[in-house]
Parts: C-alpha cells; structure tokens; sequence
C-alpha cells in the first residue's frame, strides 16, 4: 500500500505543476527581477540546431514556472537553513552573471510609459562583501583604465572648446566608504582611480572632486546597500563638488523638499539573494529643490512625438524605488525649469547621473539628459543647435572604467542621430538579444 | 537536457510516462522511448544525433555479422572492425583537437584544428557498444535482432549522457519485455528523489562555493582554503556523479529496467583499490573485463597492466594531459598499495581510511585544474606557509554548517554498518517506509524550489 502512495504522491507532483501552469493566472513581468518572462519560442530549424530553441524552451518553462516569485522567496529562505551566521559576520558571495541564455530570451522591460529599468550592471557581478546586511563590490577601480575616459572626455573640450564647458562627475564605488577598518584599501584605490581621471583630462576639461566631497561626509551612509547606486545624499555631495567646479553655490538641502521612501530592496539583493541583505531594506530620503519643471522624453532617435515625463517621480516604490529619479533610464530627456538664467547643459549619465542630474535644476533652464547606453542623438549637434553651456559626465565609475563605456560615450559624438529599429523578434528566440535594450557589446554601468 | 532541470521533470519526465505507460505493448512501449530519448540527447546538441544513431546502427550490425560467422575468422574480422570504428570515431570527436594541439608542438600541420564540440555522451555509449559486441563475440550474450530495440538500449535517456556504462548482456531481457509492477516503480521513485536531492541539495551547493574558492578566488587562497575548496570539490563530483547515476537508476526503474549500482560510499573505503571498487563501478569494470583481463590481469605483469589501465582511465576522463597525469597518479598509488599489502594488513582501519581519504582529495586538484600553471600554483599552495585565510572565510563555514553535516552523514556506509540481519535495521526500515511517500515529496519538492531560477546546475560527468 506505501508503494501505491509513494508513486502516486510522486505523480500528483510531477503532473501537478504543468497543471497548474495552465490554471493559474499568466504572468507576463517579473516585478522582482525588472524584467518580461521569456515567451512561447517559436520553433524554426535553425534555432532548433544550434540549441537555442531548447534553451528558450527551457527559459520559458523556468521563467513560468507556477508561483514563481514565491518559490523564489521559499528558495532563498530555504538557503538560510544550511548553517548559521555569527553577529556582524562578513560575508563574500560571487554574484553571477545571469546565465547568457536568460538574458538572450527574456526581453529586458523597455519603455512604457515610465521606464523603471535600471540595468544592474554586468560589472557588479564577481566578489560581493556583505556586511550588516549591506552589499559591497570587492575593488576600487583601475587608475591605468581611467585613462581611456578622460581621453574621451577631453576630446569633446576639444571640439567644443570655446562654446561649451566639459565637465567630469564621477561616482566611485560603494566600496570606497565600507565601515571597516581593513577595508580602508578600497578607499584609496577609489580615490587614485578618480584622481588618474583628473590626472588625465587635458583640453581644458574639468575635474568635479566627487571623491573628496563624498569622503568629507564618510560618516554618513552615502550608498544603498540593497543597491548598486548612491543614495541621494551621495549625489547631493557630487552635485556640491560640480557646483564647486563650476563656480555656481550648491543649494543647501535646507532649502529643498525632503522626502522619504521605505524598504527598497535594490539591484544588490536581486542578484545576491541574501537573506542579510533582505532583512536590511533601505530607506531613501530624498530632496526636491524648490524649482518648478517641466521634462519630455524622447525615443532612441529623433525629436518627434515626446512624451511628458517628469523630474521625480512619487509613485515609484519597491525594487523600482530608485526610478523616482527621473522615471529611470530613458535614451533622452529634457527639462524645462523656471530658473530663467539662459543656460542649458547636457548630462552624459548612465543610471548614477539620475540621482545627481536632477540637483541641476537650481542652476540651469534647459538641461538635456542623455543616457549613454540608449541615445541615438547625436550629442555634437544637440550640444552645438542648442548653444549649450556646460557638458557634464555623470556616470558611475564602472563607466569611466569599462572600455565598451567608453566607446559610446564617444560614438555618442559621433552616430548619425538616426534609430533604426531592431526587428521584433519576440518570437524568434535565436534573435532575440536584438531587442534586448543592453548594448550586447559590453557591460554598462 | 539534464534530469535536474524543470524542463525535464516536469515536461519530458510525464510525458515519456504517460506515452510509456498508456500501452502495454512492447513495440509501442520500445518506440516511444526510443523517440523521447532521441529528443533527450537531441535536447541540447541535434547534430550529434547522427552519430549516435550511426554507431548503434553500425554495432548493431556487426553484432549480427559476429553472431552469424561465430568461430570463423570473419567473426574476429568484425569485432577488429568494430572497435577500431567505435574507437576511432572516440579519438576524433573527442581526442581530435588534442591530438592536434601536441602535434603542432613538434610540427606544423597542413589543416586548421578540428572545431568540434564533444558529443555529449560519446564516452559513454561507446563503451557501451564495444562491450556488447565483445560479449556477442564470446557469446556470453545473443545479438539483438531488432534494430529499434538496439537504438532503444543505445539511446535510452537513464544512461545516455552520463553512464552507468550499462551492459546490454545486464537488461537484454528488458530491452524486450519490461514488467512494471508498483514495487518497482515505488523504488524507482525513492531512487530518483533521493538522487535529484543529492544533485541540487548537496552538489551544486558545493559548486558555488567550489567556484569561488578554486576560480574567482584562486590566487588569493590560503594553504587551508585551498584545502578547503578541493575538498568541496571533492564532495562536488561525488554528490553530482552519484546523485546523477542514482536518478539514472531510479528513472530506469520507472520504465522498467535494473542498472545495477555505480556508487558504493566510495568516501568510508580503506585503500585506493577499495575506492575504485566504489566509485563508478561500472567503468571500473569496464576496464577490468576488457583491458585488464585481456592485458594478463594478475596472472602477468600486473603492475604494468595496472598502470596502462589507470592511463587509459585518465584520458577516458577529457582530453588533456591532467587528466592521463590524474590517471597515472591511481596507477602508481595502486601499483604500490600492491606491494605494500602486508603493511596496510596490519594497519589500523582509520589510519587507512585518513590515508585514502587525503589521497583522493588531493587527486581532486589533478582532475580539477586543466591548465598545468594552475595547477602547478595551486599544489604549492596547498602545503605553503600562506595561513592568512580571506575575509568570509569563517562565514562560509558557519553559514554552511548544518550542511557539512548532512554531506557527512550522507557519506557515512550506514547498510554496512547495520547489514540486512542487524534488528535495527529492520525497525528503522519498517517505521521508515511509513513516511517515506511524504520524504521524497519533500526531497522532490525541496530540489525544484531550488532549481526554479537557478544560475549553478551543470553536471560534471556529462562533459566526459
């Protein structure tokens, strides 16, 4: 009679989930993950040959599988039993890159009407220090690499020299503020890959002191630690040191709209899946400056049909809670504002520039977004037909590090402005990294 | 695809069964398996379908021949035939680029090196085909006559990318007619629970930590994480390979057929020799019946028999030099457990045991590391003066605690310390198959909450 129950008990289970894929309710997104579930693949002999449509197949049949964000919360709870922490304990985990097929066949969330994406970057995988519930990239840059930055950096104050200030705002890395002594290393390792940019710039490009001003206020928490991005009062501290550079007075938070925002697990937890980090949500205090503003947002290319967007936005919350920033990452923005000074600036930014980009509002009438990653726009010309005073890269400083980075911020100068198209290949999963909206070239922080 | 993967269990696992069990006829019941395991190994790489098919094609024709010229010349004509093609077809897809990467040291070759990926499996089923068409030579088995049965026993997906080396002479009957009765397919089912448990549980926890102690963080290791991360590695392979061959024997079960074992705690053995008798039997055996016996076995120049033996078992292994170094290793430790008998007799059972153990963790680092420089490091690292251990290292033991424990217990003979006859036993045994149904749902279960969005799930033996 038990053998009767053990087989059967068996095949209610493995009959029981495909049956329940069909009654349950679909789920098109991930919410945890940011991203769309992979779809029914298509069958075509090619892909059939060269393995793809079995790894779609396989994407498809985890990606739906039935509940499947709470089996994901069972498993990490599931991963805690396998031994004990100790107070304060320090932990390394190796944050893996998602596997290559995952990425190939689930579309990455593109632009809707607010687009809440804010890539965790590829160069946040690798050795990840936890402590207290806060994650940390094990590093602090490359001096000899942030060369290739300022290069580029100081081949647009060539160009533009005499009609547009160039300006650099880099983040460091998280890493450069860890609370514990013999951690120290990578605060200095930050601070000589930033200063190597400096060290690099020529043409009349000028450095903002991110590091130092970020470094004077170590004993706050500048950082998330659920996420990869600083908090506010990090960009807050990088927005002061480009104000010292370029000569404007920073306005002080005193004279802003604070604001706050609860339990934010970031880009850190997903990837880590720690239990620590989870039980350490992070709050973001934020502050508006008291300007009013009007912003649209642009598709990859061109200038026509924008949509309204705006500077913060309220309702972002949860995982998405850093989009509050502008909407999250859009190819280009433009913000009206009503200080009506007549200078206009562009930002260069990936999804660190979000949380600086929008301090600048107190100091410009126009500023102009561009996301390094997305923009099809060609920077040169909207720099030149738009008379802008002062070009700011704001960036992360895996950016400034990442040759493929790089590349694009300096082929930003130079692509015809044109957006062809990916084809949508939704259904074609040998093809679908074209409609990923990550540059498939490179890592981009 | 692989058994510990949601497509598998819940896609080709029900059904392959409804298919295989919605007749009771043989014929449907043979070609429905024989296409579902053309699908499995189709899964992941479709062009090496052919060559499977091929040889099963090839050997089950030459059996025929064999068969037909018994005790004439032709008979061993096609059996030299036979193992020169089976082994030939070996050395190309699997050796080919090997082979060509050592030649070009010496000299320029005309042509550009083979750029074929490794038939999954190859390693597997060719030994599978060359021990059937020697059994049919010296008759201790018939030839099959159905060619679709034959493609069936070749292709059957328990087996096909990662062993046991089943013997057609083991499930001839089987591979005709199958009885399914609840008794079998209730053991089937514990078997390939407890299976996929060790795999997703055990091995590929010790995976992650594996990576990162002997890959990201190779250069930064300390004498005693060194230690640390071979022997994770060591309870990898073990958990991965046994928990593989355990779903193998269970899934075969399901559909009717006994694989006999391929794992006997290997880590409770007492000498190198009693290791290899535990670990992977069925390749041992292979060797045993058609290298080393036929080589003189001990009746002449064993230690030379030995040691071709255990070379041939590096490289069955991977193409790469580790590999027949890795091999060589077994050889000679063998070779000197044979003269050094009367020794060992009279030495304490956990001194022998603490001996066997060291010496298989440290062939691990051998097996492990592909390139030679890293190898080279990561020896002299092993028994350097460098014990500053990284920060999280004592973390990673902590949060891994309960774990190692399990891994322990799991590696502990307990049916040779309590035999069939111990009382105990039989208690346990009987008060154990009352929650046994409710054990395995939980060990199923458990396993697929941890595979659904898993980044770490290869297994290791199918790469061989």
């Amino acid at each position: 009679m038990m053998k009767i129950i053990n087989s059967v008990l068996f095949f209610l289970v493995i009959f029981g989930v495909p049956a329940a894929y069909f009654i349950l309710p679909k789920q098109k997104i991930s919410v945890d993950e940011k991203r769309k579930l992979a779809v029914i693949p298509k069958f075509d002999y090619k892909s059939y040959i060269n393995g793809k449509w079995a790894d779609s197949v396989d994407a498809f049949v985890d990606d739906h599988f039935p509940m499947r964000d709470q089996v994901i919360r069972y498993a990490t709870a599931v991963q805690t039993y396998k031994g004990f922490e100790l107070a304060h304990a320090e932990k390394i985990v190796v944050v893996k890159k998602k596997h290559n097929d995952r990425e190939q066949h689930a579309e990455v969330l593109d632009t809707g009407s607010l687009q809440y994406l804010n890539n965790f970057e590829e160069d946040y995988s690798g050795s990840m220090l936890i402590i207290d519930g806060c994650v940390y990239p094990m590093g602090g840059g490359s001096p000899a690499a942030s060369k290739y930055f300022s290069k580029m950096v100081s081949e647009y104050a060539k160009e533009l020299k005499g009609e547009t200030r160039v300006f650099t705002a880099v983040a460091p890395l998280s890493s450069a503020f860890i609370p514990v002594e013999k951690y120290k290393k990578y605060n200095t390792q930050n601070k000589k890959t930033l200063l190597a940019i400096r060290d690099n710039l020529t043409d009349g490009a000028i450095f903002s002191d991110v590091f130092n001003e970020l470094n004077l206020h170590s004993d706050q928490k500048l950082f998330f630690g659920t996420d990869h991005h600083w908090k506010p009062i990090g960009a807050y501290y990088g927005y002061v040191a480009f104000c010292k550079a370029a000569g404007f007075d920073a306005v002080p938070l005193e004279n802003m709209e604070k604001r706050v925002k609860y339990n934010f697990l970031g880009t850190m937890y997903q990837h880590t899946q720690d239990p620590s980090v989870k039980a350490h949500p992070d709050t973001m205090e934020y502050w508006v400056p008291k300007v009013a503003t009007t912003a649209e947002r642009f598709r990859e290319a061109g200038f026509d049909h924008p949509r309204k967007t705006k500077v913060f936005y309220k309702s972002s919350s949860g995982g998405n809670t850093y989009s509050t920033f502008l909407g999250g990452d859009e190819p280009l923005i433009h913000i009206n504002t009503t200080i009506k000074n007549g200078k206009k600036a562009v930002v260069i930014k990936n999804s660190m520039g979000n949380a600086f980009a929008v301090f600048l509002v107190s100091h410009y009438e126009d500023i102009w977004v561009v996301d390094l990653r997305y923009s099809k726009h060609n920077l040169l010309d909207l720099v030149r037909k738009n008379k802008i005073d002062d070009m700011i890269f704001a960036v992360g400083m895996n950016a400034a590090m990442g040759r493929g980075a790089v590349n694009m911020m300096r082929n930003l100068g130079k692509q015809s402005g044109v957006y062809v198209p990916k084809p949508k290949v939704v259904q074609q999963p040998s093809d679908t990294t074209n409609t990923v909206k990550k540059t498939p070239t490179d890592s981009i922080p | 695809m692989v058994f510990s993967s949601l497509t598998f269990l819940y896609l080709f696992l029900p059904l392959s069964l409804v298919f295989h069990y919605s007749t009771r006829n043989d014929f449907f019941r043979n070609l429905a398996l024989t296409i579902f395991s053309l699908i499995f190994y189709a899964w992941a790489e479709p062009m090496w379908i052919f060559l499977m098919i091929f040889t099963a094609f090839f050997d089950y024709s030459t059996a025929l021949f064999i068969e037909k010229n018994r005790r004439k010349i032709g008979a061993k004509a096609g059996l030299i035939f036979s193992i020169i093609v089976n082994i030939s077809l070996l050395i190309a897809y699997k050796y080919g680029g090997f082979i060509y990467d050592n030649i070009s040291l010496l000299v320029q070759l005309p042509f550009e090196r083979p750029k074929n990926s490794l038939p999954v499996g190859i390693s597997f089923y060719t030994f599978m085909v060359i021990s059937y068409v020697v059994d049919v030579y010296r008759g201790d088995t018939k030839a099959q006559r159905n060619p679709l049965n034959f493609l069936m026993f070749i292709s059957l997906f328990q087996h096909l990318v990662a062993g046991p080396i089943v013997r057609y002479s083991q499930i001839a009957e089987q591979v005709n007619h199958r009885e399914i009765n609840w008794s079998k397919v209730s053991e089937g089912v514990s078997r390939f629970c407890f299976g996929l448990f060790k795999k997703v549980v055990i091995a590929n926890v010790a995976g992650v930590l594996v990576e990162k102690y002997l890959v990201t963080n190779l250069y930064d290791l300390s004498s005693y994480e060194g230690w640390f991360g071979i022997t994770l590695f060591s309870i990898q392979l073990y958990f991965d390979f046994s928990g593989y061959s355990d779903m193998a024997i269970g899934l075969a079960k399901l559909f009717g057929f006994d694989f006999d074992e391929n794992f006997r705690h290997p880590y409770a053995a007492i000498s190198v020799a009693d290791f290899y008798r535990r670990w992977h039997i069925s390749l041992g055996r292979f060797f045993r019946d058609y290298v080393y016996i036929p080589l003189g076995g001990n009746r002449k120049y064993q230690d030379r028999n030995i040691l071709i033996v255990w070379f041939l078992t590096g490289f069955w292994h991977g193409a790469n030099w580790n590999f027949a170094l890795w091999g060589t290793y077994f050889g000679v430790l063998m070779v000197l457990e044979k003269h050094l008998k009367p020794v060992l007799d009279v030495t304490p059972r956990i001194l022998k045991h603490s001996y066997t153990l060291v010496l298989i963790v440290f062939s691990r680092a051998i097996f492990y590391f592909v390139d030679f420089e890293q190898l080279n490091y990561f020896v002299w690292n092993l028994f350097s003066s460098k014990h500053a251990i990284s920060d999280g290292f004592l973390t990673d033991i902590t949060t891994h605690t309960y774990w190692f424990v399990l891994v322990i217990l799991l590696c502990i003979p307990w049916d040779e310390i309590f035999t069939e006859e111990s009382r105990f036993r039989q208690k346990l045994a009987f008060s154990y198959s009352f929650v046994q149904p409710m054990m395995n749902v939980a060990m199923l279960l458990l396993a697929t909450i941890l595979l659904v969005n898993s980044t770490f799930n290869p297994f290791l033996y199918t790469r061989f």
